[in-house]
């Protein structure tokens, strides 16, 4: 196999000039929240350092973030941002299939032991050996752990990867189960969202490959810097939210005027992603900017929090479907019918129970 | 009516005025809570940036939160180093079997009209204790720890996220953890219901003003006058 061309050089070959170059860079620098410090040793990493090879494997899911990952609207095109990374094993996008890919796949392991990302779309089904996922004759929850054993680190790709998404919604048939949940012992990196947005996939690559290691990383896994706050305390209709003036209905005249989608059961103050801060293709929008409130897709188990156009959602409580405020009314509408019934309780026992003075006087 | 035969002080200034700061505190709580998950009131006519109308519902529900925490954590130091015997945790001891013996049975036992006596305790009888912990005590520390998570959601990386942003790790995610908050809550309005019908019924059945104790501090020990 023939030395890994740098960046630079890739670019150079495809007739970017230098220029463009350090456009795209100095974006991506400022998109990973560096300082601008770091600028130089950023291009210095694209110019000198060999690409990452990448083993991106697709178990079970919908192709969505491959589909965002080309979309990454940089300056730079889309096909130059595929060949950033030296994509070395892909299921979807290569024109070999079968055996002669998976055999490329093994040449890869082998040859970059201990040094490729492995990244992962979708995730893995357990149950039943992993029948429900396979490829090339082998379920993927073993291509997975046996492609992961040499991996430097591991990009889970979307909520799938990350955390189940709708594979592993309630009741879950196929055992779908994130990768952190099928392999151990590799850093993990997190990066929910059904799709990520294509900036920060391309962003948390380009950390990667830049700094040889994984980003700040918080509780869950994710890269602090697209997965930081949330999307409601960077919104631009938090002064609506503020000012509470609420969206109550989508017909309304407030819908148009782009008041507050708390009401419609936006799930923007619970969910950490970058979109109302970096937006979608090329800036244009993000849901709640096209008057869609959040779903919160980059969140654990969006699929079984409850509706997505409700407020309040649905606590699964003891098998029913009932929200918080309904089983608070139960509950203490049941407290007082027991307080009343005890205290009725009470009295008859007083009329019974002689008192003090009868049992002395018998 | 029973005459008086001994006045005793049970509820010592610190008890009393952590539980009418916690009574307060709690109905702010539980009202602006609501009102944040479901805003009910009509939006205001003109620009948002004039209006603070959700922004108050949220600073009073904080502010309030912090005043419930010190207040709880005063009761706290009061129960654990406070010389008073009748706010202290030193004979509340669930772990050992004998605290469940015949003091707690027959109180029970009361409660269930399986005695005829009621019997007589001078501060809390142990299924009031045992209540009081259940609902007031690990109620008040899920709702503070709950609480302080996602406060903190608000300046990530801050003090407050740092210190007690794991506790959202037990929920798996931001919005089951504001949901569990929100279920939890209820568990006062709750517990309100059967603190007062327990007080008001005692002070019917047994007479020993406890009603009346919580403000001045002292309860009753009554005679059962004679024909």
């Amino acid at each position: 196999m023939s030395a890994k061309q740098t960046f630079a050089e890739v670019f150079e070959a495809r007739g970017v000039n230098r220029r463009d170059f350090l456009k795209f860079f100095g974006l991506t620098s400022v998109s990973l929240g560096l300082s601008p410090s770091l600028f130089p040793k950023v291009v210095r990493a694209m110019e000198t350092k060999p690409r990452t090879p990448v083993i991106w494997m697709h178990g079970l899911e919908c192709t969505c973030c491959s589909e965002s990952f080309i979309r990454s609207a940089h300056p730079i095109t889309k096909d130059i941002i595929l060949n950033m990374i030296s994509l070395d094993y892909d299921e979807v996008l290569s024109a070999a299939a079968g055996h002669q890919l998976e055999e490329v796949r093994k040449q890869i392991m082998k040859d970059y032991k201990g040094k490729y990302i492995l990244a992962v779309e979708g995730n893995a089904a357990t149950k039943d050996d992993g029948v429900y996922c396979m490829s090339a004759g082998d379920s993927f929850l073993n291509k997975l752990q046996e492609t992961a054993a040499d991996a430097a680190a591991i990009i889970a790709w979307g909520s799938c990867a990350s955390f189940g998404c709708v594979q592993n919604a309630d009741p879950n048939p196929t055992g779908a189960a994130p990768v952190s949940e099928v392999v151990s012992g590799k850093p993990i990196i997190n990066v929910p969202g059904c799709p990520p947005i294509a900036e920060v996939m391309t962003g948390v690559i380009t950390h990667v490959h830049t700094f040889g290691e994984i980003p700040e990383l918080d509780r869950l896994g994710r890269p602090k810097a697209f997965y930081g706050t949330r999307i409601h305390d960077k919104c631009y209709r938090r002064p609506f939210f503020d000012a509470g003036m609420f969206v109550e209905n989508f017909d309304e005249d407030s819908a148009s005027k782009g008041w507050c989608l708390y009401k419609m059961g936006c799930k923007g103050p619970t969910t950490y992603n970058s979109c109302s801060k970096i937006e979608w293709n090329e800036k244009t929008s993000f849901p709640i900017g096209s008057g869609h409130p959040c779903i919160g897709c980059s969140e654990p188990n969006f699929w079984d929090n409850g509706p997505f156009y409700t407020r309040m959602a649905e606590v699964p409580f003891l098998g029913t479907d009932s929200n918080a405020d309904t089983i608070g009314k139960i509950a203490v509408g049941a407290a007082a019918a027991g307080a009343a019934a005890h205290a009725v309780g009470t009295i008859i026992k007083q009329k019974v129970t002689p008192s003090k003075q009868e049992e002395k006087e018998s | 009516m029973g005459l008086i035969i001994e006045e005793i002080y049970v509820w010592r200034w610190p008890v009393r005025i952590y539980h009418w700061l916690n009574a307060i505190c709690i109905t702010l709580l539980f009202i602006t809570g609501l009102y944040i998950a479901s805003p009910i009131l009509s939006p205001p006519i003109g620009e948002a940036v004039w209006y603070k109308n959700m922004a108050w519902w949220r600073y009073i529900h904080f502010g309030t939160a912090f005043v419930f925490i010190a207040n709880f954590l005063f009761r706290l130091y009061w129960a654990l180093f406070g010389n008073d015997p009748y706010a202290r945790f030193g004979g509340f001891q669930p772990w050992k079997a004998s605290w469940w013996g015949t003091s707690f049975k027959e109180q029970m036992a009361s409660y269930l009209f399986l005695r005829r006596d009621e019997p007589h305790h001078i501060g809390h009888n142990p299924v009031a204790a045992m209540a009081h912990f259940v609902f007031i005590f690990l109620g008040s520390w899920f709702m503070i720890l709950t609480g302080l998570a996602m406060y903190g959601e608000n300046n990530p990386g801050g003090f407050i996220d740092s210190m007690f942003g794991w506790v959202m790790l037990f929920f798996g995610s931001s919005h089951i953890m504001h949901n569990m908050h929100h279920v939890m809550a209820w568990i006062f309005p709750f517990y309100l219901v059967i603190h007062l019908y327990a007080v008001t019924r005692h002070d019917v059945v047994d007479r020993t003003s406890v009603t009346s104790s919580i403000i001045t501090g002292y309860k009753h020990k009554v005679e059962e006058s004679p024909m």
